[in-house]
């Protein structure tokens, strides 16, 4: 053999020349070691799993509208400013809102005089919302009226002029034309739009959709279903395939035989297809959702638990138990599941995320919820036929579902490298 | 079949199959042995030569696939083999208790000690409170020289001989009437293990305990046993009294076995080295199963004829060797048979 001669002189430390034989990837693993950074790992996704909890329990704090809520123009681009129909009045008039304009008998002029631009959508914007004021002033029996006298104007600036000069007591322009030109005319003043909110650049974050709901509540309103599907389905399969696996394993035989014959062939079964052929035969609801994708993942436990009692189950302690005259369900109970559970608990967060991502997909195809829930997959669905337009729509729900992924995943990931001594080494 | 009243344990022509890949091995074949009330036995032998495999079998434990064929095993006055596994199960612990080779293994690393403990006596004494037990176990703790504070760790924060002596404890819990060790200092240091068997000797005089001591180590049984028996290639070879088997050994692989420990007092240079190895079991040699490394061994007899395990010529009924040289007339039994 002839081995190669070894330079003496240069000390290198042993983990340099680890580095230099590996890959690039596998270097930036490795480096992983020396730098601590799977504490970080944890820390990081910890607080990122941590803050979609809280957005799930709480999505009211966070978001601004309600899941179905249609609140804005259709196809706002995010943080672009709402083109809404402002109401504009001089500054010293008092008047805030349309409602201020209403009139009772008693008034000089029963019908205000309000200023548009001739052939502009929002005259007919102030319209609609004037009937549907004056139908609730007529049902609150106040004895108020708001029946504008809508007088047109060809420019913008006629228009302010109008309401300058008191033709007209108000002005209804869409907000991008009040803003070229409201520096000509700094008495007036838009407190409002004619629904009455106060609409400013930043109110739709990341845009709206295609019925003009907000993108953003959707989103945070979405975290909820997301979870639930993510924690309920793992939860559903730990409970079902950690007894299983314990029994099995324990038991061995025919027993395990059959059991893990049953439980490959689920486990060999392409999992999005059984999860739409579940879904498909149970019916469009998120208890069913959970159910197809529990009985996806009880093979994952199933097959876990089993090896790891198989093992433990060989420990002298086991066998310790036996010569104190323990009975079985003792063993099983107070010997190996506690050994058996800490491996469990790392792939039960993994889990989590590939149970909310087989939900994404199970609803992105239009599968297992109803269609109208605040749910990713739905939503990004629903706005891929516009992709090319509004690339927003699918855009944010797609980065939703990758972060609450990676969060899961890399929490998993690196409580794995961190609890389990024999994998630190590698 | 009757026993006597000083013999506590029978173990009656038992063997013990293995399924392995290669066929059926016997780990203990056809093995006879009487343990009587209050005495510790060292029971020796080299690795694999069956002394884990019948320590275990005397609890009717399994050891992996190992079944027991057949034999009897008389326990004070009843056949184990006779009983149910739930009525076993009610024996072992309260009656039969075990200590495992490896402290380090054979507690379970989730539990704490006293729990341990309690649950012990708890599973065979159900009436007794959670009190009761805790303070017994505690009790038994101080006595075996562990503070009473700590029965609260868990197995990981205790040394090896602290955690040997808490499966020693196991065994006193509800006091059993004899404890199998099986190789119980095999991994503990010298010093550690001086003081354990002064401690089991101690014990057996104050708890009236039985001991079989499994070990490899020849020192060990000549520290603390009464009597040795001596195991090779799944069977017995030779059974007495520890001075007269230490002293004067019968069979030629006990004299082998003695010859190997060192010994600072006779410089004889090189160590002894026994010739050969132990043989495999899924085709032991025929005839007698020492007789290809055997020193003395007779061409005519040994390879050919098995010999019996009985006392040799002349001696008391307390000695016994599986020997041709002690067994009268070799070639006559030979011839005869």
């Amino acid at each position: 053999m002839n081995l190669p001669v070894q330079d003496q002189e240069t000390a290198v430390p042993q983990w340099e020349e680890e580095l230099a034989r590996v890959g690039f990837v596998r270097r930036l693993l490795r480096a992983r070691k020396w730098y601590g950074a799977d504490w970080w790992f944890v820390a990081i996704s910890s607080v990122m799993v941590l803050a979609f909890i809280v957005v799930a329990l709480f999505p009211q704090w966070f978001a601004p509208y309600g899941p179905h809520e249609q609140v804005g123009p259709r196809f706002l681009a995010p943080g672009e400013t709402p083109d809404l129909p402002l109401l504009i009045v001089r500054a010293d008039s008092g008047l805030s809102t349309l409602e201020d304009l209403a009139t009772g008998p008693d008034d000089e002029v029963s019908r205000p005089p309000i200023a548009v631009l001739r052939g502009a959508p929002t005259a007919g914007a102030l319209r609609e919302q004037a009937a549907l004021l004056d139908d609730e002033l007529q049902e609150s029996d106040s004895g108020l009226r708001l029946r504008p006298n809508i007088r047109r104007y060809d420019t913008v600036e006629e228009v302010l002029q109008a309401v300058q000069e008191g033709e007209a007591f108000a002005a209804v322009l869409s907000s991008v034309q009040y803003e070229e030109a409201a520096g000509q005319f700094p008495d007036l003043d838009a407190p409002s739009d004619i629904s009455g909110g106060v609409a400013s650049a930043g109110d739709f974050l990341l845009g709206t959709n295609q019925i003009g709901q907000d993108v953003y509540s959707r989103l945070i309103w979405g975290t909820r279903v997301a979870l639930i599907i993510g924690f309920s389905a793992s939860l559903v399969a730990l409970f079902l395939g950690v007894p299983l696996g314990l029994v099995a394993g324990y038991a061995g035989g025919k027993i395990d035989r059959v059991m893990t014959v049953f439980m490959d062939s689920l486990y060999a079964f392409p999992g999005l297809i059984l999860a739409i052929a579940i879904t498909a035969v149970l019916g469009p609801s998120i208890l069913n959702v959970i159910i197809a994708i529990a009985v996806l993942y009880i093979p994952t436990y199933y097959r876990i638990v089993r090896g790891q009692t198989l093992s433990v189950k060989q420990e002298v302690y086991v066998e310790a138990a036996r010569s104190i005259g323990a009975k079985p369900s003792t063993i099983l109970r107070r010997y190996i599941y506690p050994n058996v559970i800490p491996s469990v608990s790392i792939i039960f967060s993994v889990n989590i995320a590939d149970a909310i991502i087989t939900g994404a997909g199970l609803s992105f195809l239009g599968l297992g919820l109803p269609p109208s829930t605040a749910d990713w997959g739905i939503d990004i669905a629903r706005g891929q036929e516009f992709i090319q337009t509004a690339w927003w729509l699918v855009t944010f729900p797609g980065l939703a579902i990758m972060l609450v992924v990676l969060a899961f995943t890399m929490l998993g990931e690196g409580l794995t490298e961190i609890l389990n001594p024999k994998l630190r080494d590698r | 079949m009757a026993t006597s009243s000083d013999i506590l344990y029978s173990v009656r022509n038992l063997t013990v199959e293995y399924e392995t890949r290669h066929g059926v091995v016997k780990g203990v074949d056809n093995v006879s042995l009487d343990i009587r009330r209050g005495e510790i036995l060292g029971l020796v032998g080299e690795s694999g030569s069956g002394k884990s495999t019948l320590g275990k079998a005397m609890m009717r434990l399994r050891n992996g696939s190992a079944r027991i064929t057949s034999g009897e095993l008389w326990f004070d006055g009843q056949n184990l083999m006779e009983l149910s596994e739930r009525q076993m199960r009610d024996l072992r612990g309260s009656r039969l208790g075990m200590v495992f080779q490896d402290p380090m293994t054979s507690l379970n690393p989730v539990q704490r000690i006293v729990e341990h403990l309690t649950e012990t006596m708890l599973t065979h004494e159900p009436e007794w409170t959670e009190e009761e037990a805790r303070a017994r176990a505690e009790e038994l703790v101080e006595r075996l020289g562990i503070r009473r504070e700590r029965v609260k760790d868990y197995p990981h924060q205790m040394s090896g001989g602290m955690r040997q002596r808490v499966m020693i404890a196991l065994a006193l819990a509800l006091n059993c009437d004899l404890v199998i060790a099986d190789e119980p200092t095999t991994s503990l240091d010298v010093i550690v293990e001086a003081k354990f068997l002064d401690l089991l000797k101690e014990l057996r005089d104050e708890f009236n305990l039985t001991i079989l001591l499994i070990t490899h180590n020849i020192g060990v049984v000549a520290e603390v046993a009464d009597r040795v028996a001596v195991m090779y290639a799944a069977k017995l070879v030779e059974i007495g009294d520890v001075n007269q088997v230490f002293e004067k050994p019968l069979h030629p692989y006990t004299e082998g076995l003695l010859k190997s420990v060192p010994n600072i007092e006779l410089d004889s240079g090189a160590l002894y080295k026994m010739e050969g190895s132990p043989p495999d079991l899924s085709s032991p040699p025929p005839g007698c199963r020492f007789h290809p490394r055997c020193p003395y061994m007779m061409e005519e007899v040994c390879p050919i004829y098995d010999p019996p395990f009985a006392p040799p010529e002349g001696a008391s009924e307390d000695t016994r060797v599986a020997c041709w040289l002690h067994h009268p007339h070799p070639q006559k039994v030979a011839i005869g048979a």
